[in-house]
């Protein structure tokens, strides 16, 4: 009886045998992804898995596998789930290079999740890609192995400014109005320096708590600060929250961007005609006109499927109709990045490879890619996207239009 | 100005206060009779929301005839949920246990783990399938011990087995709502028309959510001084042991109480959409818990009236001093209301924990 | 009042349980991150167990302790690193995270344990989602931006003493706090604090009529468990991880983390949290790798089965089967 008894604790015990795991043969490449597929990030982790199968599954299947060594290795991709939690960050990210002998670590979604793991690929000086820690001061800090793909955050809105001030110079009422979270307040300070910087006057300047449930006291607020253009937002909820109550509170302006959420379709969906004339800086957008021959003439190399095969393929990797969005292609342009810089330097080891990466410069239908020697992305640059009739125009910059901006936004009905 | 400012807030304030009271008062209905806290209590708004969702976008019901229909699947949620899950913990006359039989506990466990030793030498494609096997088949091994052995009930620290078993409950619906939706935030657009009231603007889908908050208020207060039933629900909150002794039969209150009290969460979830209609995602529930807690106390956290009441005094005082807060230069005048109701908790709990009114 | 050693017996199997795991985690390579992680969780459960297992309040803001605790080492990196201190830095670190959760405790103590049952666990939810809107609100710390100090600590000590401080003194130092939480509640559990506090935790009134000054030893227990999670709030979360966000430290599924790993272990038992910690640690890890995506949907059931069906966890039940053995004594 009591050894039956037992059995529930020995039962776990018998678990760990099973972490001793076969030596993978050395003929593929290996990423290992501690990726955020449930709790606070699971969004954002789940389009980041599809994007990198995507990636993985054209590389394997239409470019035929990785030159190394004088022959086409494949690309393996391995996942477990972080929860978007710090400590499972770093003991999958362990198991990923101890025990799975994975080629190149990619970092899960979020810039807290990013810092958690970077100790551990430090450590046994593995190359960490990072798709979705946009703080600048991960690159402060010293680490030699983190290499980024998205553009850091001070940048999302520069263009937005850049394009007011192009067409019509003679508004100068900037309301800022963002999420209280570290990777909204560097957008905020960067969006306020190049306000300053342009010209503008910054007649408003609040944050707004994560999770909120209701903005109207802070939106009367702005409201009485009678603003030209409203820049802010931060993640998926609040900002359909943002444009909703505005029109709620009849607050009409004449430009009103939002990072995050107003670049994703589900906005739309969830909006409606509310929706018309809102805007919002990208890392990618469906639409976008990056293309082989584009690379060829700005004399780029070009690697990757087109923007049609791309999208075809992330549906077929996530099994459902459901479209990729900017944290996915950055996953992808991640893949590819690699792929590029273990054929380059035709070697799988981690600091020749991350040399590489270093000198590194392409285009995909991501778009450029070109890390400073911090690791930061600097060869990136956003588009701008606005919601006419329903759907996502590219506005800026001038030579990625897909249409013409509206300006000013229309009125809410 | 900040005169105007400050009325066209505590306008809102009330509005939405009254629906955060109604929010509330299926957690406080269920404190009130059973002890318990119910820490899912957000995961079954958010179903509400989605309920609202649905039938939007599937037949564009309006929100406002979706009410009995999430009425009803709060009640069965809430049946369900009670018989598997609270009923062996807080009945009280569950406690007649025979002792659990270590060998087919140790082989259901076995099984289990053999399970997962296999799954994980399936392909990514198979995980989902076997996960909702393997979910089903924990819910049937759980039922059949249950049904065999009964639960037990805990005398000592019942609030950390509660709490804990209402927040894996609500853990368990906003899983199973993220493999069915997605986690994308959705939304819908049902436009109806604004009032202008010169210091602020209000949309009449708010104040229809708003009255019909307070309908649902006034119709449960009636329910509970003029009805049989419920008075038999009453004569439990004030003394379970009394009621059995007058011929109540404790035990279905509980069970009708707890699924009324998540009957009427559900349907503040549909309330809410009237409210906010986008942002509709499994996670968005959490913050409503928290608040939820707040008022529950302001309003003396057993009385559900009381809740109702708490939740205009939390509105009000929530939206009025951001008007406040945001005189001082340096402070984030939206987080320091989120403080400042957290503080106003403690004061009350402090000084007043039967809660502002003194209804009972 | 002195106590037969036999008494102290049961620190056997904690020693050996955390000794084993040390030294899995030495031996085998490429594994210290798990064990850390195991050894953090079991901490965590030691931590909280030794005030909600004795007396039997729910502390449902208890990550705020951990939040505060790494907050005083953060500060004591981030503010300090370039004052030539050395490692003189991280004991001040410890002893900031010691005065910080001690003082926070004392203020929630004062507050909530006038309080009971249900209404303690709200008060202290209170307390710590309040904590973090007062730092998000008033920009205490940087607010949200919150504080990374990777480059102060490299710049501090060095690149290799830096990555050997985060990558393994700090899980060291875990392994010191769960042992010392262990230590700690076995002292009071044979001492006149466990007396009354286990008096208190059957009947609190009748504690009070019998002349127990209830207050002081609920306070003595609650500071030092405070004190404990705030040590390892400044091991685990700032020098390993050498972050802080103020919305990642207080997180309250933390303090669902601590309850699971208590219940699964047994409640107010010494051992329960080291066999609950190992559980909860280990399966959760091998659903993360068998079933990404999944594994939450998995466990919620499966909890609510376990505190169903053994309310007394593990330990509890083992407690009962080992009634009237030799191995009696080693177990409780």
């Amino acid at each position: 009886m009591k050894k039956r008894g037992l059995i529930l604790l020995v039962v776990p015990f018998l678990a760990i045998a099973f972490f001793v795991a076969p030596a993978h043969a050395v003929d593929s490449i290996v990423i290992g992804h501690p990726a955020a597929l449930s709790g606070s990030y699971a969004k954002a982790g789940e389009q980041a898995v599809g994007g990198v199968q995507a990636a993985v599954d054209w590389v394997n299947s239409v470019y035929g596998g990785v030159n190394v060594g004088g022959k086409k290795v494949p690309l393996v991709y391995k996942y477990y789930d972080c929860e978007s939690k710090k400590e499972s960050v770093t003991s999958l990210l362990e198991r990923l290079i101890t025990t799975d002998k994975v080629t190149v670590t990619f970092a899960p979604y979020s810039s807290g999740l990013t810092l958690a793991g970077a100790p551990v690929a430090e450590k046994y000086g593995i190359v960490y890609m990072d798709h979705g820690g946009a703080s600048d001061k991960i690159f402060t800090q010293g680490f030699e192995y983190v290499v980024q793909t998205i553009g850091p955050g001070s940048s999302y809105h520069v263009g937005t400014l850049e394009m007011v001030k192009k067409i019509a110079p003679d508004v100068k009422r900037v309301a800022l109005a963002y999420e209280d979270s570290e990777f909204a307040r560097s957008v905020m300070d960067g969006a306020e320096a190049k306000a300053r910087e342009l010209g503008f006057e910054v007649v408003f300047k609040r944050t707004y708590p994560m999770k909120v449930e209701d903005l109207t006291p802070l939106l009367s607020d702005l409201k009485a600060s009678d603003p030209e253009i409203v820049i802010g937002g931060g993640h998926f909820q609040d900002g359909q929250l943002f444009n909703k109550q505005m029109a709620d509170l009849d607050i009409n302006v004449k430009l009103l961007s939002l990072i995050a959420a107003a670049t994703l379709p589900a906005f739309g969906e969830a909006l409606g005609d509310l929706a018309e004339g809102v805007m919002g800086p990208s890392h990618w957008e469906y639409g976008v006109t990056f293309s082989e021959e584009g690379a060829k003439a700005a004399g780029m190399t070009w690697i990757g499927p087109s923007q049609d095969e791309y999208v075809a393929l992330f549906k077929k990797a996530v099994g459902k109709d459901m479209l990729p969005d900017y944290h996915a292609a950055e996953a992808s342009a991640q893949v590819l990045a690699l792929v590029l810089a273990v054929e380059k330097s035709d070697s799988v080891d981690s600091d020749v490879l991350r040399k590489t990466l270093g000198d590194l410069t392409f285009m995909s239908f991501y778009g450029g890619w070109d890390i400073d020697d911090t690791g930061k992305q600097i060869g990136h640059s956003m588009v701008n996207v606005q919601w006419q009739k329903g759907e996502r125009k590219i506005i800026w910059p001038e030579d990625a239009q897909t249409a013409k901006p509206v300006f000013p936004k229309p009125d809410f009905e | 100005m900040i005169f105007e400012q400050l009325s066209g807030n505590l306008l809102q304030g009330l509005v939405l206060g009254s629906v955060y009271g109604m929010a509330t008062m299926g957690l406080s209905l269920i404190f009130g009779v059973l002890q318990v806290v119910n820490v899912g209590h957000g995961a079954f708004i958010m179903v509400g929301a989605f309920t609202s969702l649905m039938m939007f976008q599937a037949a564009g019901v309006p929100p406002v005839l979706a009410i009995p229909v999430a009425f009803a699947i709060g009640m069965a949620l809430g049946m369900l949920f009670y018989f598997g899950a609270l009923k062996p913990l807080v009945s009280p006359s569950g406690s007649g246990i025979k002792s659990l039989d270590m060998r087919a506990v140790g082989m259901g466990a076995g099984i289990l783990v053999a399970l997962l030793v296999v799954m994980r030498f399936l392909s990514a494609a198979f995980k989902l399938h076997f996960a909702i096997t393997l979910f089903v088949a924990i819910i049937f091994l759980y039922g059949f011990l249950l049904y065999i052995y009964g639960g037990r009930r805990q005398d000592k620290a019942p609030e950390l087995a509660t709490l804990l078993v209402t927040f894996s409950i609500g853990v368990i619906l906003e899983e199973s709502v993220k493999q069915l939706f997605t986690s994308e935030a959705r939304g819908f657009n049902w436009a109806i028309g604004k009032l202008d009231l010169g210091v602020t603007v209000l949309p009449y889908t708010k104040l229809i959510a708003s009255f019909g908050s307070l309908t649902i208020a006034v119709l449960l207060y009636l329910w509970f001084r003029k009805t049989r039933a419920g008075m038999a629900m009453r004569s439990v909150v004030e003394d379970d042991v009394g009621a059995r002794v007058c011929g109540v039969n404790v035990d279905w209150q509980y069970a009708l109480s707890f699924s009324l009290g998540i009957g009427l969460t559900v349907t503040s979830g549909v309330l809410l959409t009237m409210f906010i209609p986008v942002g509709i995602n499994p996670y968005m529930g959490g913050p409503y818990t928290l608040k939820s807690f707040v008022i529950a106390v302001l309003g003396g956290l057993a009385s559900p009236y009381g809740a109702f009441f708490g939740g205009l005094v939390f509105g009000l005082v929530e939206n009025g001093s951001y008007t406040l807060f945001a005189q001082f230069q340096g402070l984030e005048p939206f987080a320091m209301t989120r403080f400042f109701s957290f503080v106003m908790l403690l004061v009350i709990l402090l000084l007043r924990p039967t809660g502002l009114l003194k209804v009972k | 009042m002195m106590r037969p050693v036999r008494a102290y017996y049961p620190i056997l199997p904690v020693l050996i349980g955390y000794g084993i795991l040390f030294g899995i985690g030495q031996m085998v390579p490429g594994k210290w991150q798990l064990i850390s992680q195991l050894a953090f969780f079991c901490a965590l459960g030691q931590a909280f167990n030794l005030f909600m297992g004795m007396t039997g309040y729910v502390d449902f803001g208890y990550v705020a302790f951990l939040g505060v605790g790494t907050y005083g080492m953060a500060v004591s990196i981030y503010y300090l690193f370039d004052k030539g201190l050395g490692l003189t830095m991280i004991v001040i670190g410890m002893i900031l995270a010691a005065v910080f959760s001690t003082l926070l405790s004392l203020a929630v103590g004062a507050v909530a344990l006038r309080l009971r049952g249900a209404y303690f666990a709200i008060a202290t939810i209170g307390v710590n989602e309040g904590f973090r809107f007062l730092i998000e609100g008033a920009r205490i710390w940087n607010g949200s931006d919150g504080m990374i100090f990777s480059r102060h600590m490299k710049t501090a000590f060095g690149r290799e003493t830096a990555m050997a401080l985060s990558m393994k003194w700090a899980d060291v130092i875990v392994f010191g706090v769960a042992f010392l939480a262990a230590v700690m509640t076995l002292l009071y559990m044979r001492n006149k604090v466990g007396y009354a506090l286990t008096a208190l935790r059957e009947d609190e009134d009748a504690a009070k009529v019998m002349g127990i000054n209830v207050t002081r030893y609920k306070l003595i227990a609650f500071i030092t468990s405070a004190i404990l999670a705030g040590l390892l709030g400044a091991s685990a979360w700032a020098l390993k991880l050498t972050y802080v966000y103020p919305t990642d430290v207080f997180a309250i599924h933390y303090t669902v983390e601590a309850i699971i790993i208590v219940l699964l272990g047994g409640a107010g038992t010494l051992l329960g949290p080291i066999v609950g910690g190992l559980i909860y640690g280990v399966s959760k890890y091998y659903l993360a790798i068998v079933l990404p995506g999944f594994q939450l949907m998995i466990f919620a059931p499966i909890i609510i089965m376990i505190i169903v069906l053994f309310p007394e966890g593990t330990v509890g039940i083992l407690k009962k089967r080992v009634f009237g053995t030799p191995l009696e004594k080693f177990i409780i």
